[in-house]
């Protein structure tokens, strides 16, 4: 197969139906509205449904049913769009629909909103940040494979750059082994029977059919996702086996880091560079172990500072852990400002660098 | 061998039409292509800009461009703030029926075109846009004529089609002008 030049949005749509995504629903909003917009362009060939919904909930509840009906299903906006569909996603991950969402966020500073929730109840969102284009091809196959693996709505974490920037890129079908069975799906068959299926966030079940109810059902779920939390996560660490300072970034944001470490490099400073691929499951363990040798730990994010949190969670008081980025928006309101840019993050790294050579 | 365009203009002049023809055409040849746009939502008049990486191996895939080797430059509203990114020893190709003579760029080589003028000759001053990257690779490399020819037709919407003819005049008379204006300088190896 040869590269093709595709728009983020686009090679994402074409990977989504490679996965078997047939059913997406969605509600304009930059820069999540290509996105939209190529499912709608796509879906019909592969007899697959693509609804502009009337808002971000009603889209987001489309999902949940075409989920429990057992497709493969996806959803998506920006993070103000994401904000409205927090309940829906917090009931789903409760009551065990699989389903994908697509953040293409107007920045990072929706990090706390993907990694916490915004949903009532003891749930996680898995969430992969991925770097650019042709990595986020990979993560649209992974996050659907993942979902109904753990029957459970996940998230990618992209941006304006992912969703609006061309790349020459391979969209092709990545195996993940057959797909688990769906036996709990809601797809009529069992219509009139008497036996007919349920999916409940409290798990009461019926008269004739008790469930485990919530106290059984709740800490099996939480069970779960510590399960994931223990093996789901993943990481990129550059340059971190002697390094002295360790810059963690998340998302296209790690893409001008990793140039900045590799221009530091040739200039003989020991810096490394590590990044949290999945943004939770946080790689807590990983980062701790990159970060063995650092005397500082810098913290690139174009937020007021939301993933430090979890860089101190993971490396605790042994190293100073010290923020370098900050709010930043350019004049759209939908892209990262002035300080996403390689000589911004060339200069504040070096300066930290020398700061702690002098002490 | 990496290689970076700056592509400027006023929205309106088919900037974002040539960069894709552009990054298309080095998709096919088989090189590593990134482009990103930026543009306001005016549809005509407004800044328009897109910067392409083209690299025969691996990309480092950086979106936003710190400094560029050359650019292409259909208007001289945003010209400084091009100017201020483009390398020593790198090269413009300027569209000089709109920006005239005057355009200059510290250690770098600036080669006008009068795209606007051979456009208008050609029957079809909308097409300047093309003739300005035909002249473009033909100075600078990074893709064929041949390809930009079939990337502008895969490009066009079935609703258009009665341009393609003057649209592959104009990069085949664009290629022309851009080697007379002086081919054989800063050409890159990429294209080659």
């Amino acid at each position: 197969m040869t590269a093709r030049l595709l728009q983020g949005s686009d090679a994402v749509a074409r990977s989504a139906i490679e996965a078997g995504c047939r059913f997406f629903a969605g509600y304009p909003m930059l820069p999540f509205t290509d996105l939209l917009e190529s499912m709608a362009r796509l879906m019909p060939a592969v007899d697959g449904v693509c609804m502009n919904a009337e808002s971000e909930i009603e889209a987001v509840n489309m999902a949940l049913g075409a989920g429990a009906a057992g497709a493969r299903a996806a959803t998506g906006s920006c993070g103000q769009g994401i904000a409205l569909m927090q309940e829906a996603i917090a009931e789903a991950a409760l009551n065990e629909v699989p389903f994908v969402v697509f953040n293409m966020a107007r920045g990072q500073q929706d990090y706390f909103q993907a990694t916490r929730g915004g949903g009532w109840g003891d749930y996680r969102t898995l969430c992969l940040a991925p770097k650019d284009v042709s990595e986020a091809v990979e993560h649209t196959q992974l996050l659907f494979h993942l979902a109904d693996r753990y029957r459970a709505p996940v998230m990618m974490y992209g941006d304006y750059l992912i969703s609006h920037t061309y790349m020459s890129v391979e969209v092709e079908r990545r195996d993940y082994g057959p797909r688990p069975a769906k036996d709990w799906a809601l797809d009529g068959r069992r219509g009139g029977t008497g036996r007919s299926r349920q999916i409940w966030t409290w798990a009461m079940g019926k008269a004739n059919d008790p469930g485990p109810g919530p106290d059984r059902h709740w800490q099996r779920i939480a069970e779960k996702f510590d399960d994931m939390g223990r093996v789901e996560s993943r990481w990129e660490a550059e340059r971190c086996d002697d390094a002295e300072t360790v810059v963690v970034s998340f998302g296209t944001a790690a893409a001008f880091v990793e140039q900045v470490v590799a221009e530091l490099r040739e200039d003989g400073l020991r810096v490394g560079a590590f990044r949290p691929v999945s943004l939770w499951p946080f790689p807590e363990a990983a980062l701790a172990e990159a970060c063995a040798s650092a005397s500082q730990v810098l913290v690139f994010e174009v937020n007021a500072g939301q993933m430090i949190d979890d860089v101190r969670l993971s490396i605790g008081r042994r190293i100073p852990v010290r923020p370098l980025g900050r709010v930043s928006i350019d004049f759209s309101g939908m892209r990262q400002g002035e300080i996403l840019t390689v000589p911004w993050i060339r200069d504040r790294v070096r300066a930290a660098v020398k700061e702690v050579a002098v002490k | 061998m990496q290689r970076e365009v700056v592509l400027t203009g006023i929205g309106g002049q088919g900037v974002q039409l040539a960069a894709k023809t552009l990054a298309m055409a080095a998709t096919a040849e088989g090189r590593q292509v990134m482009m990103s746009s930026h543009y306001g939502g005016e549809m005509r008049g407004g800044q328009t800009e897109a910067s392409i990486i083209v690299s025969d191996d691996r990309l480092r895939p950086v979106p936003i461009l710190e400094s560029t080797w050359s650019a292409y430059v259909m208007h001289h509203r945003y010209w400084p703030g091009v100017a201020a990114r483009l390398r020593p020893g790198g090269l413009a190709v300027v569209n000089s029926s709109v920006t005239g003579d005057e355009l200059t760029a510290e250690g770098a080589e600036v080669v006008p075109v009068a795209a606007g003028d051979i456009a208008a000759g050609l029957g079809s001053p909308m097409a300047a846009g093309f003739v300005l990257l035909g002249a473009y690779v033909s100075v600078a490399g990074l893709a064929r004529l041949e390809s930009l020819v079939d990337a502008m037709k895969e490009l066009v919407p079935p609703y258009r089609t009665q341009h393609l003819a003057i649209n592959e005049a104009a990069l085949r008379a664009g290629a022309q002008a851009g080697t007379e204006a002086g081919a054989a300088r800063a050409g890159s190896e990429v294209g080659r």
